[in-house]
């Protein structure tokens, strides 16, 4: 009405002139419509910008036709047109519903799973980008062979004394053995190594265990050599040296590429061939790097421990992990020695995480309630898809929980590269039970605030009734679910007509408290 | 539990009751609504998407054959759903001067 009046008025006098900047006018109202479609969603863009453009043509026609306009109507379209970005906003804020929809989410079963998934997602990135981690899951054997020994005198006992010198060794290796069918000595010393000529200061000075070992005991002992240069000849070279783990980590940060580097070891240059596990078979001695050496160039140096290969014969001789050994020595003598047999102690971290969720599982019972907490003060009859439900979210917090214990435990003790192996066996252990036990008291309690019909977490806990009529009258708390389908209580003190919590279903009467937020049942 | 609509007990603004009572009267897209309330275009438009995400209204374009037979871009037009009139009822129950303000006998195509 208003707009056919003005156009009524006949207020447009300079026609003329108005010729001259119609067109500007239309292109400005285009623009305008134009601008304002920017503040509408992507996917809403097109249909919108298409209905204001359409009523752009027919309030043109009516306001400002060819020819006939003036500046009132170019005002009016004008107006029009800066209508559109109120419209344009609306549009946007509608468009930003789908955000309330994840607020209503907040304590909802798929809230929680997505939760714990994102969590079970970073622990198990953070353990692909951690070397330590890729070592202990991929690098080392998780057995070794069986059936090794450590032969040592018999007075040195179980400690760790070097009691074997090399002319022994090679007396027993040149003699054809009944209860042995392989041999490998070792002997380790203190030696300075220089860090300096790869970093390229003095900082990198430091004393490495280094054993001088013969050349078949990783072959003896089973140990793989990681990241050796298969096709490089070693004929004229500088000696090698096979560098522990806990060095290798520690001093070259995990390095795969470490094959080839040189250094100085004491009075000599050598060079990296690989990096073999330390630890695993508890051999005496710190051993930080294995310089292998043939037979004839051990001398007639410092004793030091031999490991041996027992044959079926020489199994059927142990006793409790021992086995006494004689030999004859030159001038008839008798040396009497000692074989302790070699166990790889170090368990897989798969075994480890196993045998700290049974201690969980077994543990769980004293801090919490194995219950769920189902019993319903109504006599209401849950159905068997919600009981599915149930129990099959149940199900799934409990895989993403166990695995994500997994991972972070794995983190955290093989994440520190500095940190030995020994304490991150203990370190593993110790983390995965605290994180199951506690992980898994969690997953009950939060089963147990879960609304039996949405899965939703009960929320808005009051407390009901007086803490000194407890044997009269129900004291405890009451929470309710957000979608109202049923109200939980707890009662404070467990009573013999009160021990656990109760469900109470609502019916459709409550329905009108909760029409802003009610959700659908699944 | 589902939500059952309220449709009969919505309560309406007075201009959302205004562009029902015009769209029931046969004004039936946006600048129609706009001549015939007085009501700008930064307010018809906005009220008119809510009261479609309400589903009180719903809209549909007219045919591209219409629109170039007459050589004008098509339009789109709106309509009253059940709901909507259950709601016009209510509103008119709740603002007696609507009908009178927008009697049905003025609609018009514009």
């Amino acid at each position: 009405m208003r707009l056919f009046s003005s156009w009524k008025s006949g207020k447009w006098k300079s026609r003329a002139a108005h010729w001259r900047w119609e067109p500007a006018a239309r292109l400005l109202h285009v623009g305008l419509l134009r601008c304002a479609s920017l503040l509408v969603q992507g996917d809403r863009r097109a249909e919108w910008i298409r209905e204001w453009r359409g009523e752009l043509w027919h309030v043109r026609q009516a306001c400002a036709p060819l020819g006939r306009a003036g500046w009132s109507g170019e005002l009016e379209v004008t107006q029009f047109c800066l209508g559109a970005f109120q419209d344009a906003l609306c549009m946007r804020r509608a468009g930003r519903q789908p955000r309330q929809t994840v607020a209503t989410m907040e304590g909802s079963a798929w809230q929680c799973i997505l939760i714990l998934v994102a969590i079970l997602a970073a622990s198990d990135g953070i353990a692909l980008l951690l070397t330590g981690v890729r070592a202990e899951l991929s690098l080392w054997p998780r057995e070794v062979t069986p059936n090794l020994v450590l032969i040592q005198g018999q007075g040195s006992n179980f400690d760790s004394q070097p009691s074997i010198y090399p002319q022994q060794f090679k007396s027993w290796k040149e003699r054809k053995q009944k209860y042995f069918d392989g041999f490998a000595f070792y002997r380790a010393t203190r030696e300075n190594v220089e860090l300096g000529s790869l970093r390229g200061d003095r900082q990198g000075e430091t004393t490495w265990g280094v054993a001088h070992a013969s050349t078949n005991i990783f072959a003896l002992l089973g140990l793989p050599v990681r990241f050796a240069e298969p096709d490089r000849s070693t004929d004229g070279e500088l000696p090698e040296i096979v560098l522990g783990e806990a060095v290798w980590k520690r001093q070259f940060g995990a390095d795969p590429r470490v094959a080839g580097v040189v250094m100085r070891m004491g009075t000599q240059m050598v060079r990296v061939a690989g990096v073999v596990p330390d630890g695993s078979l508890g051999l005496p001695d710190k051993v930080d790097a294995w310089m292998l050496e043939p037979d004839a160039a051990m001398g007639t140096g410092s004793a030091g421990y031999v490991i041996a290969h027992l044959t079926p014969m020489g199994q059927a001789e142990m006793w409790a992990s021992c086995v006494n050994i004689t030999v004859n020595g030159p001038n008839e003598s008798q040396d009497y020695l000692m074989g302790i047999a070699l166990e790889e102690w170090r368990p897989a971290p798969g075994t480890l995480y196993g045998f700290a969720l049974f201690l969980a599982l077994l543990a769980l019972p004293a801090i919490t309630s194995v219950s769920l907490g189902e019993a319903s003060v109504n006599p209401q009859k849950t159905s068997w898809g919600r009981r599915l439900n149930r129990w099959s979210f149940l199900s799934a917090k409990i895989v993403l929980l166990l695995a994500i214990v997994y991972f972070v435990s794995l983190d955290l003790a093989y994440g520190l590269t500095g940190l030995g192996r020994e304490r991150a066996v203990y370190v593993q252990l110790i983390s995965t039970f605290l994180m199951c036990l506690f992980g898994l008291q969690w997953v009950l309690k939060d089963q147990r605030q879960r609304c039996p019909v949405c899965m939703r977490c009960v929320t808005h806990p009051a407390h009901v009734g007086q803490a000194s009529r407890t044997f009269l009258d129900w004291n405890g708390t009451e929470m309710m679910c957000m979608g109202g389908h049923t109200l939980l209580h707890v009662p404070s003190l467990p009573t013999s007509w009160f021990s656990t919590q109760r469900w109470l279903y609502l019916d459709t009467s409550w329905e009108f408290l909760f029409a802003g937020s009610t959700q659908q049942a699944p | 539990m589902a939500r059952e609509p309220q449709v009969s007990e919505t309560k309406l603004s007075h201009t959302a009751a205004l562009i029902l009572q015009a769209l029931d009267a046969g004004f039936v897209y946006g600048f129609s609504i706009m001549e015939m309330t007085g009501l700008p275009s930064g307010t018809v438009y906005p009220a008119m998407r809510r009261l479609e995400r309400d589903e009180l209204i719903r809209s549909h374009w007219e045919k591209q054959s219409i629109a170039d037979a007459e050589q004008r871009p098509p339009r789109k037009y709106y309509k009253l759903t059940a709901a909507g009139k259950a709601t016009l009822d209510a509103s008119r129950r709740r603002y007696p001067l609507l009908e009178r303000l927008i009697p049905s006998e003025e609609a018009k195509t514009v």
